[in-house]
C-alpha cells in the first residue's frame, strides 16, 4: 500500500525528478516511522491511517512546484554568470597566447577586426551586467509557498533577462570565432594554433550547455504551468 | 485548531519546532504537537513543502543521515539566519498577540491618544 502511495507521490512531482526522489524518500521514512510508533496495531490499518494522516499527494504539488521553479531559476542564473566568466577566461587566454606567440592581425583585416572587436566587447559587458542583474533579481525574491500569478511573472522576467544575456553571449562567441579566424588566416598553421581553437571550443561548449539548460528549464516551467492549470 | 489559521504561521511554527536542535520531518511534527499540547494537528504532509521552502530561503540546512532502523532520513537544522528570523518573528508575534489580547479584553493596550 505504501509503495503504491509513494509511486503516486513520485508521479505528481514528475516535473523535477531530483526533487521527487528526495521527497519520496522523506515521505517513506515518515510513513514507516508513523507505523513503527504503534507496533501493536494491525499493519494494514496502520498503513491506511499513516497515508490518510499524511494527505493527498496532489495537495502538495503546487507548493513543491513553487520550490522547483525557484531552485531551477537560481541554478540558471548561476550558470549564466559562470558562462560569462568562462567566456572571459577563454578570451583572456587567447589574447595572452597571441601575445606570447607574437601573433598579430594582418594590415588588411584590421579595420574589419576593429569593428568585430567593438561588437564583441559591448556584447560581452552587456551580457555580464544582465547576467549578474538577473542573478541578483532572482536572489532577492522571497520564496513563496504557492506559485501565484505574481510569482510566475517574476520568473518570466528572469527568463527574459536570461535569454537576453545568452543571446549576447552567442554574439560574443560568433565575434570571437570571426576574430580567431581572421588572426589564424594571417599566420602559418601549426600545432600552436590549437590553443586559440581549444579556447574557442570551450566558449562554444559553455554557452551551448547553458542554452540547453535554459531550454530544459523553460520546458519544465511549461509542465508546471500546465499542472497548475489542471489543479485550477 | 483551524488548519487555515495555522497555514499563515507555518514557517514560524516549523522554525520554532527546530529551535531545540536538528530533527527530521516526523520529529518536527511530533514536536509541534507536543509543544502545542496537541492543539496543532495539521495534515502531516504539510510540513515537508515548508521544510523545503525554508531550506531554499537559507533558514534551514539539511543532510541525509542513516537512522538506527537503517533507513536514510533527511535531518533539518536551523541556520544562523534561521535563528535570527525566528527571533524576529517571535518579537512581532508577541507584539501582535499582546495587542489582540488587549483588544479582546476590551481594554486599550496602548497609550491614550
Amino acid at each position: 500500500m505504501i509503495e503504491a502511495y509513494l509511486e503516486q507521490f513520485a508521479a505528481t512531482l514528475s516535473f523535477d525528478r531530483a526533487l521527487a526522489r528526495r521527497v519520496v524518500q522523506e515521505v517513506e521514512d515518515h510513513l514507516r516511522e508513523t507505523i513503527a510508533a504503534d507496533p501493536a496495531r494491525d499493519r494494514a490499518q496502520a498503513e491506511r491511517d499513516a497515508i490518510a494522516g499524511f494527505g493527498e499527494p496532489r495537495a502538495f504539488t503546487v507548493q513543491f512546484a513553487a520550490i522547483a521553479l525557484a531552485r531551477r531559476a537560481r541554478r540558471v542564473g548561476v550558470a549564466v554568470v559562470l558562462a560569462v566568466l568562462a567566456v572571459l577566461a577563454a578570451m583572456k587566454a587567447r589574447v595572452a597566447w597571441y601575445a606570447a606567440m607574437q601573433w598579430s592581425l594582418s594590415e588588411e583585416v584590421r579595420p574589419l577586426a576593429a569593428r568585430v572587436l567593438a561588437v564583441d566587447r559591448y556584447a560581452f559587458w552587456l551580457a555580464a551586467v544582465i547576467g549578474v542583474g538577473m542573478l541578483l533579481y532572482i536572489g532577492s525574491r522571497r520564496a513563496r509557498s504557492v506559485p501565484d500569478a505574481a510569482y510566475r511573472k517574476q520568473h518570466r522576467y528572469a527568463a527574459y533577462l536570461c535569454a537576453a544575456a545568452m543571446a549576447l553571449l552567442l554574439v560574443v562567441v560568433i565575434s570571437d570565432g570571426v576574430l580567431t579566424m581572421l588572426l589564424l588566416a594571417g599566420i602559418e598553421l601549426n600545432a600552436r594554433c590549437a590553443v586559440p581553437v581549444i579556447a574557442l571550443t570551450a566558449e562554444i561548449v559553455c554557452v551551448g550547455a547553458v542554452i540547453v539548460m535554459i531550454g530544459a528549464t523553460i520546458r519544465r516551467a511549461g509542465h508546471i504551468e500546465a499542472l497548475l492549470k489542471l489543479q485550477g | 485548531m483551524e488548519g487555515e489559521m495555522l497555514k499563515g504561521h507555518l514557517d514560524m511554527i516549523v522554525l520554532a519546532a527546530l529551535a531545540p536542535g536538528p530533527a527530521h520531518g516526523y520529529a518536527v511534527i511530533e514536536e509541534i504537537r507536543r509543544k502545542s499540547g496537541q492543539a496543532f494537528d495539521l495534515p502531516e504532509g504539510t510540513i515537508y513543502p515548508a521544510l523545503h521552502r525554508l531550506e531554499q530561503a537559507g533558514l534551514l540546512s539539511s543532510k541525509w543521515v542513516t537512522a538506527e532502523s537503517g533507513r536514510r532520513r533527511r535531518v533539518y537544522t536551523l541556520t544562523r539566519q534561521g535563528s535570527r528570523a525566528l527571533a524576529e518573528r517571535r518579537a512581532v508575534w508577541r507584539e501582535f498577540s499582546d495587542a489582540i489580547a488587549g483588544l479582546l479584553k476590551g481594554a486599550p493596550s496602548g497609550k491614550p491618544a
